[in-house]
This record gives C-alpha cells, sequence and structure tokens, in this order.
C-alpha cells in the first residue's frame, strides 16, 4: 500500500508539471494584457509596464522564472488583488466554497445511496418511479435554479433562512442544498442500477435461502457491493463541487473561489490562473487517489497493484 | 408515458416558480440597524493602496476613508487637507498648497512630507502602479515612470510640514479637478514601510486620514464595514456612524436583500431594473462613461466620407436600445461626451453637452429618411453608387454586449446594400483588435479619469493611441490644442475651445455616439444626500440618514 501510494504521488508531480507547462504556453496565448486599464495604456506606457512586470522577456524565459519561483513555493501575486499572494487568495477564497461543497456531498452522497438503494428494493413499484423522479428531477434542475427558488421560498418569503451573505453557518444551509441535488440524483440513478444488478446475483438467493430477513441481506450483501460504481462517480465529483460554484456563490453572495478561476481567465490573470490550475489539478488527483484506495476498502478482490486475488 | 407526464408537470411548476422569483412578493422586513447605511457594490477591494488601485470601488473605499488635498462637494471642489482651493502661480506651473492641521487615525499629523512620499511612490516604477501615467504633466514624472530620471526629481516638494508646492511641466487647467481623485491621496510613510508588500491589502495594515476608518477589512471580503474616524478634521459634518458594504452579483439577490430590508442601496440589472422602473424608490445615475461606434477609416475608406458616418448615426433608433435592449439606467448619447460631468465655468448651471446641444442633436437623433438620403448622397460622392457594403461589427460578448450588437445591427441594416456581420469575443480581444486595428466597426466605451470634457475630446485626436479608427480633422486637432496650450490659463476661452471642438467631432460624427452609461438603483427614502461626485466617486461624508 505504502509504495503504490509513492508511485501514486510520483506520478502526480510528474502530471502537475505536465499541467504547468501545458497551462503556461496556452495561457501566453490569450490576447490582451493583465492591465486592468489596458486600454487607457498608450503603446509606450504598456511597454513600460510590460517592462516591470518581466512580461516583455522571451516566454520560454518567463516560464523558467515562473516554475523556479513555484518551487520555492511562491505562485506569484494576483493582478486582479493587487500584491495580494495568490496562495493566500487561493486559501481565503477557498474555505466558503468547501465548507458548502462538503456539506453538499455529504448530504447528496447519504441522501442518493439511501434513494438508489430504496429504489432498487422497491423496483418496479411507485417507489421505485418516485425515487427515479426525484433522481431525473435532480439532474435536469441545474443547481442555480434550485438556488434561486430555495432562496424565493425557504429565505424571501418564509423567512427560516438568510437570503444571502456569508454570515455564519446558517446562511451556508441553502447554498449546501442547492449543490447537493446534482450528486444526490447522480448517485441515487447509480446506486440503483447496481443494486438491481447485486441483488440479481447467486449469492444473494443463498443470504435469502439462509433464512435472512430481506433487510439483513440488503445491508450485509447488497449494499457494500453495490457501492464501486458509486465511489468511481463520487471521486471527480467531489472534486468539481468543492472547487465551487460559480453561479450558486453569485446567487448566495459567497466569497468563494468559484468565481476567481473564470474572472482570473477573463483578465489575464496569469498567476491565479496557473494557481488555480494547479490545486484544481492536485485536487483532481487526490480525490482518484481516494477513490482507488476506497476501492481496495470496499472489494478486497481489489488489489492496489494492480493484481487480481485469489 | 405517466412518468413522463409528472416529469413534464413537475419541471413546468419550478420553471414558473424560478420566474417568479424575482418579480416581489412579501417578505418580512427585519429593522434596519441604527444609524447605518448599509449598500451594495458589485465588486470587492482589489486594493486598499492608492498608488495601486484602478477601480471604482477601490476608489471609493478610499475616497470614504483617506482624505486628499480637495474634495468634491456636489458639482463643487472645497478644500480637503489643504486649506483652501488655490489658483495657479507661474503661468499656471506652480501650485503651493497650505495644509491644514490634520491627523492620521494612529495619531500622526498628516504633513506634506506625507502627499511627496505618495505620489513619489506613485510614479516609482519599483511600484509598478497601472496608473502611473495620471501623473503625467507634473514636472518629470513621465521619465521617472520610464526609469530614465530619479525618483525625487518628480516636481513635489514640502517647503515646510504645512506647505506643498507642485511644479507642472505644462499648465493643466484641470489639475484641481484631478487632485480629487483617490491616485493623489497621501500616506503614511512609517506605515507604508513598515507593512511593505501587504500594505493595502487588510485594514489592518492601513491609517486613515478621511471621515471613515475601514475596519474589519481582509483582503477578497464580500463584506467590509467603515466606522465614523473621530479624528478626521471635518467630523462634526459627518452624521453617519456607519457604512456597511456587501458584494452582491445576482441582480435577483440584490432585489431579494432590498425588499427585505437588508440593504439600502442596490444596483439592478437586466431584467430586474426593467421591472422595477416605475417603483417609487428607482433612481438611475450617470456615469463618467459614454459607448460609442469608432469606424475603421484604415480599412473601409467608405468610413472617411462624413455623410456616411451621418448615415449611420441616424439609423439607431437610442432611445429604444438604452430603454428595451439595456434598460439599465443608461441614456441616449447625443454627444460621446458625458453629461453631468462638467460645467461652464462662468455658469456652474450649465452643462458642458447641452451647450453644443445643436450640433449634437443634428445627426445623434432617429431619422431613417433622412439616413438614407445621406447615404446614397455618400456613395455617390466617394464612387460607390449601388454598390453592396459588408461590414463587420466587432463588440464584447457579455449577454448585454451581445443585444446591443443585434440590435444595431438591424438598425444599421436599414441602409440599402449594407450588410452588417457580427463579432462578439471576449474584452481582452476586442480591446487587442481594436488596437491593432483589426475591426471595420467596433462598439467601445470609454470611462473618464477626470472628469473633464478634455480627457474624451484628446482620445480622438489625430495621434491618440486611443482613436483607432484614424478620424481626423485639422481644426479638431488645432483645438484641442489649443484649449490645452495658449487657452489652458483662460477657463472660458479653453471652455469655448472645447465647445468648438466637439461641435465639429459631432458635425462630423468622428465617432458615433450611442449611450451614456448609467446605473439603476433602489435607494430607501432613509438614505438621504447620497450624491454622486463629477468624478464618479460618492461623498460619503455628505450622507443623511433619515429617521
Amino acid at each position: 500500500m505504502g509504495k503504490y501510494i509513492l508511485k501514486r504521488i510520483g506520478y502526480m508531480v510528474l502530471t502537475l508539471f505536465i499541467v504547468a507547462s501545458i497551462t503556461f504556453f496556452m495561457m501566453k496565448l490569450m490576447p490582451g494584457t493583465p492591465f486592468s486599464n489596458q486600454e487607457k495604456l498608450s503603446a509606450a506606457q504598456l511597454k513600460i509596464m510590460n517592462d516591470q512586470y518581466g512580461l516583455n522577456k522571451p516566454i520560454w524565459q518567463q516560464y523558467i522564472i515562473y516554475l523556479a519561483n513555484m518551487l520555492h513555493g511562491d505562485f506569484g501575486t494576483s493582478f486582479q488583488f493587487n500584491n495580494q499572494p495568490v496562495l493566500q487568495l487561493i486559501i481565503s477564497r477557498l474555505k466558503p466554497s468547501m465548507l458548502i461543497g462538503a456539506q453538499a456531498m455529504i448530504i447528496g452522497s447519504i441522501l442518493g445511496i439511501l434513494l438508489g438503494a430504496i429504489a432498487a428494493v422497491n423496483k418496479n413499484n411507485w417507489i421505485d418511479s418516485l425515487a427515479t423522479f426525484v433522481s431525473i428531477v435532480g439532474i435536469s434542475i441545474p443547481s442555480f435554479v434550485l438556488g434561486v427558488i430555495l432562496q424565493f421560498f425557504l429565505a424571501f418569503k418564509w423567512n427560516l433562512f438568510p437570503i444571502a451573505l456569508w454570515d455564519g453557518w446558517k446562511s451556508s444551509i441553502l447554498p449546501s442544498l442547492a449543490l447537493a441535488v446534482s450528486p444526490l440524483a447522480q448517485t441515487a440513478r447509480f446506486m440503483r442500477t447496481e443494486m438491481v444488478d447485486v441483488l440479481n446475483s447467486d449469492y444473494i438467493e443463498l443470504s435469502k435461502a439462509k433464512g435472512n430477513s430481506r433487510w439483513q441481506t440488503v445491508v450485509k450483501h447488497t449494499l457494500r457491493n453495490s457501492l464501486i460504481p458509486v465511489i468511481t462517480i463520487l471521486g471527480p465529483l467531489t472534486a468539481n463541487i468543492l472547487t465551487g460554484s460559480l453561479v450558486v456563490e453569485n446567487i448566495f453572495s459567497i466569497p468563494g473561489i468559484g468565481e476567481q478561476f473564470v474572472k482570473s481567465i477573463m483578465t489575464n490573470d496569469y498567476p491565479t490562473i496557473m494557481g488555480l490550475t494547479m490545486f484544481y489539478s492536485l485536487l483532481f488527483m487526490i480525490m482518484l487517489l481516494i477513490t482507488d484506495i476506497l476501492y481496495s476498502i470496499i472489494d478486497p478482490r481489489i488489489r492496489l497493484t494492480g493484481k487480481e486475488g485469489n | 408515458m405517466k412518468v413522463k407526464k409528472l416529469l413534464l408537470i413537475g419541471a413546468t411548476m419550478l420553471a414558473s416558480t424560478s420566474m417568479l422569483a424575482g418579480c416581489g412578493g412579501h417578505s418580512s422586513e427585519s429593522k434596519a440597524p441604527d444609524n447605518t447605511a448599509r449598500i451594495m457594490v458589485k465588486d470587492v477591494i482589489a486594493t486598499m493602496d492608492s498608488s495601486l488601485n484602478t477601480d471604482v470601488i477601490g476608489a471609493q473605499a478610499a475616497t470614504n476613508t483617506m482624505e486628499g488635498l480637495y474634495r468634491y462637494k456636489g458639482k463643487t471642489i472645497e478644500p480637503g487637507i489643504a486649506e483652501k482651493v488655490v489658483k495657479p502661480t507661474n503661468n499656471g506651473l506652480t501650485y503651493t498648497f497650505h495644509l491644514r492641521d490634520a491627523k492620521w487615525s494612529n495619531g500622526d499629523p498628516v504633513t506634506a512630507d506625507d502627499f511627496v512620499f505618495a505620489w513619489r511612490r506613485t510614479v516609482d516604477p519599483k511600484t509598478k502602479s497601472q496608473y502611473a501615467y495620471i501623473y503625467e504633466g507634473i514636472a518629470n514624472a513621465a521619465k521617472i515612470t520610464a526609469g530614465k530620471k530619479p525618483v525625487d526629481s518628480l516636481g513635489v516638494k514640502a517647503l515646510d510640514k504645512h506647505t506643498l508646492q507642485v511644479t507642472l511641466e505644462k499648465p493643466i487647467p484641470y489639475f484641481s479637478k484631478l487632485i480629487t481623485a483617490s491616485f493623489y491621496f497621501p500616506q503614511n510613510q512609517k506605515v507604508v514601510e513598515k507593512w511593505g508588500k501587504k500594505y493595502g491589502t487588510n485594514s489592518k495594515t492601513l491609517v486613515f486620514d478621511g471621515p471613515y476608518k475601514l475596519v474589519n477589512w481582509d483582503g477578497p471580503d464580500n463584506t467590509w464595514n467603515e466606522v465614523k474616524n473621530n479624528d478626521y478634521w471635518d467630523a462634526k459634518d459627518v452624521k453617519v456612524k456607519k457604512l456597511q458594504y456587501q458584494v452582491v452579483k445576482d441582480p435577483t439577490t440584490a432585489l431579494n436583500l432590498y425588499q427585505s430590508n437588508k440593504l439600502d442601496d442596490v444596483i439592478l440589472t437586466g431584467d430586474n431594473a426593467k421591472q422595477m422602473r416605475s417603483n417609487k424608490d428607482y433612481v438611475t445615475r450617470p456615469m463618467n462613461s459614454t459607448f460609442y461606434l469608432n469606424m475603421n477609416q484604415k480599412r473601409q475608406p467608405l468610413f472617411k466620407n462624413a455623410n456616411i458616418r451621418r448615415a449611420l448615426s441616424l439609423t439607431i433608433n437610442r432611445a429604444q436600445l438604452t430603454k428595451k435592449v439595456l434598460g439599465d439606467g443608461s441614456k441616449p448619447a447625443s454627444t460621446f461626451i458625458p453629461r453631468n460631468m462638467s460645467y461652464d465655468p462662468a455658469d456652474k448651471s450649465k452643462d458642458f453637452v447641452d451647450e453644443s446641444a445643436a450640433s449634437a442633436n443634428k445627426y445623434a437623433k432617429y431619422d431613417v429618411t433622412e439616413a438614407k438620403r445621406l447615404w446614397k448622397q455618400g456613395l455617390k460622392e466617394t464612387g460607390n453608387t449601388g454598390k453592396k457594403f459588408n461590414f463587420v461589427l466587432l463588440g464584447d460578448d457579455t449577454d448585454t454586449a451581445k443585444k446591443q450588437a443585434e440590435f444595431l445591427q438591424n438598425e444599421i441594416e436599414k441602409l440599402p446594400g449594407l450588410k452588417l456581420t457580427l463579432n462578439n469575443v471576449p474584452f481582452k480581444s476586442r480591446l487587442s483588435r481594436s488596437a491593432s486595428g483589426d475591426f471595420d466597426i467596433v462598439a467601445m466605451a470609454w470611462n473618464a479619469d477626470f472628469p473633464d470634457p478634455i480627457n474624451f475630446l484628446t482620445l480622438m485626436t489625430k495621434n491618440a493611441s486611443y482613436n483607432f479608427g484614424k478620424w481626423s480633422n485639422a481644426k479638431y486637432d488645432s483645438l484641442v490644442n489649443r484649449s490645452m496650450q495658449e487657452d489652458a490659463n483662460n477657463p472660458s476661452k479653453r471652455w469655448q475651445d472645447m465647445e468648438a471642438a466637439q461641435n465639429i467631432i459631432n458635425d462630423q460624427q468622428g465617432v458615433v455616439p450611442l449611450y451614456q452609461v448609467g446605473e439603476a438603483h433602489l435607494t430607501k427614502s432613509r438614505i438621504s444626500d447620497y450624491i454622486l461626485s463629477p468624478n464618479g466617486s460618492y461623498n460619503m461624508a455628505l450622507l443623511r440618514l433619515n429617521k
């Protein structure tokens, strides 16, 4: 296990290096400069600014400088937030996004697994149809539409939650619920499909023949074996949701990271683009590693070294 | 089948609910906190370092918490840290300011050295200020920024603790307006040097000499508070104890917060702005910014003909564009200089734009018949009668910009034989392509750096870098230059020069003005004297709360 994780970390470093390189050169192909008042600068003034920020150096030189600084833990300072170190910016804007993202994942995956299981156990009756309906609605309705609806009824009309703004845990509930719908629906769908398959397996028949109740069979044998595909989608989904949803964050005025990435690309904020790309990539790879480790915990037949068990 | 039906019904119900959200309704209103004004802003404070700030949010926060030499009160420039508004000497090249006894919030006195330090720091190439160019005209500023002269050669000197002398390279008739802006605020050297690169990134690193103090603000926060600064020299005139600013990016959320009494002033955009137009709290505030069409004469020689440009202008129904398409408080513009920005030095009630109304309204109106006549005439003059033309209209790719482009396409294509293809690209691409002349017609805007017509008029002189369309007119150029040189020290002559220049560009339609950018607000009646100064910032020292 330890050896496997070390190997994976090695791959991660290599992948990050490739991502950083490709992003850097692609980013430099974007038109324009990172200066917010670019339109007001004459050619001479623009040249002075580019000189001051080292943007007139050959691209390969800028690339070497960037990599060298990055290895020293220096991701540069943001152009949008003058003098604000990128790392500090990411950390401060990440907290709210992480909080609502994590809450959404917990709510979404637990309820999704339950919903999927209930649907599978009650295959082809009205409970199954209702669960399927809920998950299709969940997949069809974008989180921001749900966000607006939740905000209007639960906050504006009935005053149960804050309308928006970031003021204590209570204000994280509605955005978390809005974000939870997508993982809930997807988990439920995968769970149901897999569980229906598992319920038709021989060992389930055996368990029933042994006189185990339906409930015991489901909890002991079915649930765990049905989780593999669910875990497969949960990894990337978690990475996706933890990095903040631009629209949901805007609806609830949350000072999250969701918008920063888009804004940094729109404004050519090179250091922030690089910092966030690296961070997103790292998070994604960590989630994939966790997914693989979870596989081996859930199904002992899966060996992380790639060899099959007997 | 049943499931499908259910789904359809469910989806329809949800969709209609989401449409409802934002259409108002009743919510239990919370009580407004005592002596606090709660104001929405569109974005965060990027920095509180006045040498580095580049946007209106930062400028507003700086204007609330810092004080420069002068401050706008309504349309009038009043003394701030300076004891009085001074006239220049030495043919308009020297300004000598006597400073009042004022204090920073840490107890230090505000001295002439604080101005010298701040101004030098802004032009210093090491600071990498994006607005260093705003100092051009002060002795040696441009050379210092280019690294060709030492920083201490800047034309600003502390004659003593309370006397500041500024030397210019050439007269700057609008210098008094210029120094109301946050780029010219003083900085406490001790504090700036103590915090180094961290200065201005959170409220701990700041001291204040303005009406308010920024508290508990940390970098990219979505909310911040400003409390009354009792050390401010004019604290007795500051009546509101606390300003609460809140970033809200979603217009429906803004409306919900306003209607449940969580905010006293919100900015509306899009459909929300259109819907709330008849609300008693609805008010529009004009910005010092205009949108206009710039036609590339180098790439399309047809645009060299004035009648062709006039024809284009006459096809556009600006009233419909601002009301139906934008609906955000923008107003039709008949000239590319904004209203409510500059006033006749001889008579403060006369707006610069109104004084050239005759020339402005001749071609910047909606008259398709006249447009077709001039188009025909223009084609004849250029030997293009009967020819077909296909131009590309370059614009931004925001939703509003796309709608605007479609509207313009619809209007301009009323000219026989003219086809307009739309090309909406991201803002940075639009800028690059405009600057490199890679366009036929571009829809663009200019935001004033300082509230004076010259800031706009110079854009269209022959060699100006922002004159992307390459329109040029020798008489116009000479009038603009005269206003900046021989008439620089004669306010009324200078004003006449600028008016005459504006009449030329209006008559020639050097650029086709579209609209003056506006902001649609809802403002609670408990707030009064919430006044936007000509320099684009609100003077919150004047703000009052009604019981």
